[in-house]
């Protein structure tokens, strides 16, 4: 029952979106995500779609991959879609079968709805596909930086963020370990009521906790081993340095916002 | 920022110790529960040294780590660390401290913990980024050491995809990129097969010969024989120091404190018991130099000396017919192709084969966790291709992962242990009587209100096993038992499995050890996700078939390599039979 997470994993490449400033990109990703929220028409879906294919194109990630990392959310999608489409009442009554009634209205917000989320879902699918986690945590340190200023652990938090990322593989790699191992003890995961399902959580996320504590024992003596002291003293390996294909990105990016509203 | 981090050579002509600590203890725990990890440890390491530092678990080796590394202040004593005074009859100067460990490298057992992003290169330039050092110094410094492990053509990979010999190897050059003095390894190789070994002791080997100070931590005495000094700890006390020659002379004393010889030391100590007049050595070089000088003698190789034991056939216990299995990943790539065995009822099998070979998704498959995608496999007479039947299997199978210490969650010992009988909807009594009788398998008697967080490593992997036991499996499977143990932990467990197989289970287990698969009554040997061989120890660990074996990344055992070396007729599996053919040798006439 091996399961992976397919969160922050990064695809080698070279590509334009591979080369931007982490926070150019960051930026940018945010400001298509956000944007998504202004389409209401078909125009604006088709605009936003094409927009996102072009940067499925310019990424050089193999379609196949970004569709798999989208998967698990374009399903959450389709049974939100689902709700959309069976609980709206608006428009005209296009089939009604005893206590269902599907509406126009509800079709609509069924299919546009979940559309444009794709455009947002595959944005920060890139966003996660083309930056390193070692770059997303330096653009999420400038983000903070202005909380460093103020005292606070600015430069930890994007620390923890990065051994997140770093972490989550591993995590899943044991639980599904742990939950193998109470299968072959007759563990309840796949079966039975709800009640015993429940009950045969409990020891997976004890085992669990276990072992994300080891994990922080060695972690703690491997950051201090490797002196790492927190932000001051730092250097950069590759320092974040906003160039002209940065500045063009994020003066596209505020042109393709501006079209899209207008378009509405 | 100053950089002393840079590698230089200060300090080795004068013979000023580049690591001292003087009369140093350190405790833990409080008032009540006090634990003495470190006990008035005296210790001058010379730049350019190799020290390696033997000790059963819990001798305070991992402490002694953490103190040279500059991790861990003691509570007495004085410490200087690359001519810094650390720690002096003033106390601690943090300062100090500071300096001294950013000329200090540590890499230690589990690589998992000590990778802290997801791409090997950036991994490597972390250490030398929290130096401060500028951007095309980090960028020279990552490929020279990533070049230096031979990882380089890996360096954009993501290193939980990595083998653990891989990652162990990136841990290393992310510790050399700090260019540390001083490089201390704990234990690097204890989870890791032999290859992953093998290639960490050829990289300590060119850090020596570069001059780097290495303090090396280790449970296999093999490895201890590369070092300059070898020191043995016991409950935070050096009772033994000196070359390796030395301090494996010392063989009674080491076995009382739960170590043993390297196999030259025991084979040259065994053959002088039995009247065999060759000097004492812990070399294999030279022990084999003068067992070939000696005894020119030739004999007929002894026909029916074959001790095979009689294994009662009453039934199969598994068999394979024609097993494939694929990973539902991207490359859908082949974990096992047309693999067809059986295996009899009470045997006990060893399933061999290199990092990648099947091993583990075989075992997963006999345990009915996957389903095989052609073919059939039947365990105790039930197809795992029947989901209603698998419940059922697991009362037969037993299964215990690498690592099953990992899975223990329960309160008590006893409750772990009850865990699996419950689920199997015994009685109350039934399950007491069922976990006394485990926890008497394995020793854990007196333990059942202890929380098995406490025990000690070795124990918790005995509780592990017990909770597996306690489900009374007619066949044990289990995945590299015996990894990360001390030798007093192995020989106690490989012990507790011959009991258990004595009382009539069929024990299937894969390991790395040649010496372990020679034990056996049957060896699989996998390659490449294929069948490679199947046969008993003697038929498959052949001279004939050594090519055959080092294709598939294993070798003979040890003693067969010494047969081999020294041109005897008869192939022994053991140190036993090797020694038996010696003296054969020596008592045959000469010169014919």
């Amino acid at each position: 029952m091996a399961f992976r997470l397919s969160m922050g994993q990064y695809w080698p490449a070279r590509s334009l979106l591979h080369r931007l400033d982490p926070r150019a990109k960051v930026a940018c990703a945010l400001a298509i995500m956000v944007s998504v929220f202004f389409v209401h028409t078909p125009v604006q879906l088709a605009f936003g779609w094409a927009a996102a294919l072009c940067l499925v194109a310019l990424s050089r990630v193999p379609v196949g991959k970004v569709l798999a990392s989208i998967r698990p959310v374009v399903f959450m999608l389709l049974v939100l879609s689902l709700c959309n489409l069976l609980l709206t009442r608006s428009g005209s009554v296009l089939l009604a079968l005893g206590p269902v009634t599907i509406t126009s209205g509800g079709v609509w917000a069924a299919v546009v709805f979940s559309l444009r989320l794709v455009v947002a879902v595959i944005a920060a699918a890139l966003l996660l596909l083309t930056t390193t986690p070692t770059q997303l945590t330096d653009a999420f340190d400038a983000a903070l930086a202005p909380l460093s200023r103020l005292g606070l652990p600015g430069h930890e938090l994007a620390m923890v963020f990065s051994l997140m990322l770093r972490f989550i593989p591993t995590l899943a790699d044991e639980a599904s370990a742990i939950m193998d191992a109470q299968t072959a003890r007759g563990g309840a995961l796949a079966e039975g009521s709800l009640v015993r399902r429940a009950r045969a959580v409990v020891p997976i996320i004890v085992a669990l906790l276990a072992s994300s504590l080891r994990h922080a024992n060695g972690l703690s003596r491997a950051l201090d081993a490797r002196c790492y002291e927190g932000g001051g003293t730092r250097s950069h390996w590759h320092p974040l340095q906003m160039q002209g294909k940065d500045w063009i990105a994020l003066a596209v990016t505020a042109a393709y916002v501006g079209m899209l509203v207008v378009l509405g | 920022m100053p950089h002393e981090a840079t590698v230089t050579t200060v300090g080795r002509h004068d013979g000023q110790p580049i690591v001292s600590l003087s009369h140093v203890t350190l405790r833990y725990g409080d008032e009540a529960h006090e634990v003495v990890a470190l006990d008035d440890v005296t210790l001058a390491v010379q730049p350019g040294e190799r020290i390696c530092v033997l000790g059963a678990n819990g001798s305070g080796k991992s402490t002694l780590a953490s103190v040279v590394c500059g991790l861990l202040a003691p509570d007495e004593g004085t410490v200087s660390l690359l001519g810094e005074d650390v720690l002096g009859p003033h106390g601690v100067d943090f300062e100090a401290y500071r300096r001294a460990r950013r000329g200090i490298g540590l890499v230690f057992q589990n690589p998992d913990d000590q990778i802290v992003t997801s791409i090997v290169e950036e991994d490597v330039a972390f250490g030398p980024e929290n130096l401060g050092l500028p951007s095309d110094e980090i960028g020279r410094r990552v490929s020279r050491q990533l070049r230096r492990v031979a990882m380089e053509q890996y360096a954009q990979h993501d290193p939980s995809r990595l083998s653990g010999g891989q990652k162990q190897r990136v841990a290393i050059a992310g510790a050399l990129a700090m260019e540390p003095q001083v490089l201390v390894l704990d234990e690097p190789g204890a989870l890791l097969d032999v290859r992953g070994r093998r290639g960490i002791r050829r990289v300590m080997a060119e850090l020596h010969e570069a001059g780097t100070t290495v303090m090396h931590i280790t449970h296999f005495m093999e490895e201890a024989l590369d070092a300059d000094r070898v020191i043995v700890l016991d409950h935070g006390r050096i009772v033994l120091e000196g070359s390796p020659q030395d301090v494996f002379a010392h063989g009674d004393e080491l076995s009382a404190l739960g170590l043993e010889m390297p196999f030259a030391a025991q084979l040259a100590t065994t053959l002088r018991s039995r009247g065999i007049d060759v000097a004492w050595t812990c070399d294999k070089d030279t022990l084999m130099r003068e067992l070939s000088g000696r005894g020119q003698g030739t004999i007929a190789p002894r026909m029916g000396t074959e001790v095979e034991r009689d294994i009662p056939s009453t039934g199969q216990a598994v068999s394979c017919d024609h097993v494939a299995y694929s990973y539902q990943d991207d490359t859908g790539r082949r974990a096992l192709d047309d693999v067809s065995f059986a295996i009899d009822e009470g045997t006990s099998v060893a399933i061999v084969g290199q990092t990648g070979s099947g091993k583990s998704t075989l075992v997963r498959l006999l345990c009915a966790l996957e389903v095989p995608d052609l073919g059939r496999i039947v365990v105790s007479g039930i197809d795992t291709h029947a989901r209603r039947d698998r419940r059922r299997l697991h009362g037969h199978v037993g299964y215990v992962m690498q690592h099953p210490e990992r899975q223990l969650f329960a309160e008590t010992v006893l409750e772990d242990v009850a865990y699996g009988p419950r689920n199997m909807g015994l009685s109350a009594e039934q399950v007491r009587e069922r976990c006394a009788h485990a926890l008497g398998l394995v020793g854990l008697v007196g333990k059942e209100d202890a929380s098995p967080f406490q025990l000690s490593g070795g124990q918790q992997r005995l509780c592990a096993i017990a909770g597996i036991l306690a489900m009374e499996p007619d066949i044990l499977v289990l995945d590299e038992p015996l990894a990360g143990l001390d030798p007093r932990g192995r020989r106690q467990l490989s012990l507790i499995l011959d009991d258990i197989h004595d009382h009539g289970v069929t024990i299937i287990r894969v390991t790395h050890s040649m010496h372990d698969a020679a034990r056996a009554q049957q060896v699989i040997v996998l390659s490449q996700a294929h069948l490679l061989m199947q046969g008993a120890p003697r038929e498959v660990f052949s001279a004939s078939h050594e090519a055959l074996l080092h294709d598939a990344g294993l070798g003979l055992p040890e003693p067969m390599q010494w047969a081999l070396a020294l041109g005897l007729a008869e192939a022994p599996l053991t140190m036993e039979e090797l020694v038996e053919a010696l003296v054969l040798r020596e008592e045959a006439p000469h010169g014919i």
